[in-house]
């Protein structure tokens, strides 16, 4: 069972909230630049309204050489490119200033209009583009014509706009930096946590989740974690201690009833038909005790307790001993025991005696599953350095959907099939399989039966 | 008539095996405390003792380690509860000769005491052929045969020979002789073991001849002299 990976980066939760934290932060920053930009711009436009208003006003009351000297003088102060001015006579024909005429579409009326494109010229000193401009018709019979650039505003937006990129971008680097070093943290803690967890879930119910001194949200649900795991040791012990029990309580019992099973047989005429019934119930009573030890035997080995005893040893000896042991078993059964090794294998680290016992359980349902003439292959490869090995064969198989199941207790392959159950065999097997941590693996076989694979391997942590 | 000391604290067990082996023809006291069992088991009175693993006072393993420093070397048949895959090996190492776990049938047990009780008869020890009617089996040359035909035996098969030749007369269980002849202490399945007889029958009993190995329904195997 492997638990759920960590992402790398982006679904971490640090991750998503850095991501919506920018996200919010640069709407806000768009509001706000907008509503100041808004502002100011509105501001300017007032201020640039008001001041040709002033010298609207101020000129009218200037007259004839009077207001050209004036203008002249006010030039000189004037903002080149910015200010500018014209006087036209009667019949709007330039008399003196910069402007040569006066702006299109500009009506006559003395009030101030916004115009959009205001003086045709290349004079790089007159005001192009927007502007405010007003005509207003002098004491003396002249047009006086005022201009104000209010394009100068743009210059204020740029100013904005720049101050809202350089924000924004100081906001996403150190943003993403600031993602990079927060989510490697708690990811670092989870990777911690996940094995831990993945040592409980190989069955160490001893472990438990790593705390660290911060009292964090992690630590939290750590806490609560090992408060449940501390509650699930709890009932397992207690449950293993009344199977323990039961089991110890009942192997008395049982060698007393076969003993005296054994004894009233043995009192019994030999060919009387209460000995034939006897003999079936002795049978019985054997059956019962070999289910009995069997079960007995998956809890020791689930014990863990055995490792001491692993040595390193050679496959080969162990693969031709079991098929010189089962040879005469498949030869019976009109198969063919195959076996397929290269000249040498990786040495396995393991109890060879419990090893055999597993391989034997899984050659023997192989042959008890394999019809006759059909072939059962035991098959040695060196895989990377480790041994795997393979028991091969011709048989039904075992449905995809079976193949978790079939090393439950007594589990029955479905489908009325005659030949009987796998009973505690691969029970045994898959203990022994996890006391040395190495994977045993169904699946099916080039020859259409089952493939059962063994890794002899220690698993890493996922 | 061998005696034989039992030491075991459940009553009806230690009464089912005194009744048991009283009806092999063997001499049975029975101890139910490990202090006094040591005592008894000291004295050297003995030619077997069957010992369980757990009693009050005075443990089976410690026992039988003080028995074999004392260098008693009575032949002991260790009977366990604890069934403890590493407990067995323990047992062993301590100087248990054999060892059987409860819940047991107890014709295996008394068949268990009758083959230490052979193994450590010193006559039988020395013997350089035995025989069966006209099946002989040379120790030394290792060959076989049956009727002054030369018999060929795969090592296995010369293996269980010896094991059924050695124990003439005695039923030997499918477990036993798995233990005894391939070294593993697992229930191999019924079917693995008859095939392997199967086929040393075929060798030493072929068709004419009167056949040496029978079949004991629900025990075993044994090989014997015609009746």
């Amino acid at each position: 069972m492997s638990l759920l990976n960590p992402s790398n980066g982006w679904r971490s939760s640090s991750s998503r909230l850095l991501a919506l934290y920018s996200s919010l932060f640069v709407a806000w920053s768009c509001i706000l630049m907008g509503v100041l930009y808004y502002e100011v711009s509105a501001y300017l436009g007032d201020l640039s309204r008001h001041s040709l208003m002033q010298r609207q006003h101020l000129f009218q009351h200037f007259e004839g050489t009077q207001l050209d000297e004036a203008l002249a003088t006010s030039m000189t102060f004037d903002m080149k490119g910015i200010d500018a001015y014209g006087l036209f006579d009667g019949q709007q024909r330039p008399l003196s200033g910069p402007l040569q005429q006066i702006p299109a579409g500009l009506p006559l009326d003395g009030r101030i209009h916004a115009l959009a494109n205001c003086i045709e010229s290349d004079d790089p000193t007159l005001p192009r583009g927007s502007c405010d401009a007003v005509a207003t018709h002098t004491q003396d019979g002249r047009w006086l014509v005022l201009v104000r650039d209010n394009g100068s505003l743009l210059g204020v937006t740029r100013i904005i706009l720049q101050a809202l990129f350089w924000a924004i971008s100081l906001t996403i680097l150190p943003g993403v930096a600031g993602w990079h070093l927060l989510r490697r943290r708690p990811l670092r803690r989870i990777r911690g946590i996940q094995a831990s967890a993945e040592a409980i879930v190989a069955g160490d119910l001893t472990h438990r989740l790593p705390l660290s001194n911060r009292r964090d949200e992690l630590d939290m649900l750590a806490a609560i974690v090992n408060a449940m795991l501390e509650r699930i040791e709890k009932l397992m012990n207690e449950v293993k201690g009344v199977c323990d029990n039961i089991a110890h309580d009942l192997r008395t019992p049982l060698t007393r009833l076969r003993a005296q099973l054994y004894r009233i047989k043995q009192q019994a005429d030999e060919d009387s038909p209460l000995a034939w019934q006897l003999d079936a119930v002795i049978s019985e009573t054997d059956t019962l005790m070999a289910r009995f030890r069997g079960l007995l035997r998956i809890s020791e080995l689930e014990d863990r307790q055995r490792r001491a005893g692993f040595r390193v040893f050679a496959p080969l000896p162990l693969l031709q001993e079991l098929h010189d042991v089962y040879l005469p078993l498949a030869e019976e059964g009109q198969m063919t025991l195959l076996l397929q090794v290269p000249a040498a294998l990786p040495p396995i680290t393991g109890d060879r005696a419990l090893l055999f016992e597993a391989l034997a359980n899984l050659l023997s349902n192989a042959l008890k599953f394999t019809p006759p003439g059909g072939e059962v292959i035991l098959r040695g490869i060196d895989q990377a350095g480790s041994t795997r090995i393979d028991v091969l064969d011709s048989g039904p198989g075992i449905p995809e959907a079976e193949r978790a199941a079939v090393f439950q207790r007594f589990y029955r392959v479905e489908g009325g099939q005659q030949q009987g159950s796998f009973g505690l065999g691969l029970s045994i097997v898959a203990a022994i399989i996890n006391l040395h941590g190495f994977r045993l693996e169904v699946g099916s076989s080039e020859r259409g039966g089952a493939r059962l694979t063994l890794e002899c391997r220690p698993q890493p942590p996922l | 008539m061998p005696r034989i000391l039992t030491i075991e604290d459940d009553a009806v067990t230690a009464r089912e095996i005194v009744a048991e082996l009283s009806s092999h023809g063997l001499e049975v006291d029975w101890v139910d405390n490990g202090r006094e069992g040591l005592t008894r088991a000291v004295s050297g009175d003995y030619d077997l003792i069957t010992l369980d693993r757990m009693l009050p006072e005075l443990d089976g393993l410690a026992i039988v380690t003080t028995l074999r420093t004392l260098g008693v070397s009575t032949p002991i048949l260790m009977i366990s509860a604890l069934s403890d895959v590493d407990e067995r090996v323990r047992g062993l190492r301590a100087g248990g000769d054999d060892y059987l776990t409860k819940p047991f049938a107890s014709d295996e047990m008394a068949a268990r005491v009758e083959v230490l009780l052979r193994r450590n008869n010193a006559a039988k020890a020395a013997q350089t052929a035995l025989r069966v009617a006209d099946l002989e089996l040379n120790l030394i040359s290792r060959e076989a045969s049956r009727a002054d035909q030369p018999l060929s035996l795969l090592p296995t098969e010369y293996k269980l020979l010896e094991f059924l030749m050695r124990n003439t007369g005695q039923i030997l269980s499918r477990m036993m002789i798995f233990e005894e002849v391939w070294g593993y202490h697992f229930d191999p399945g019924t079917n693995l073991i008859d095939v392997h007889i199967g086929r040393l029958r075929k060798k030493i009993d072929p068709p004419g001849l009167t056949p040496l190995i029978r079949t004991v329904r629900g025990s075993g195997y044994v090989i014997a002299e015609p009746v």
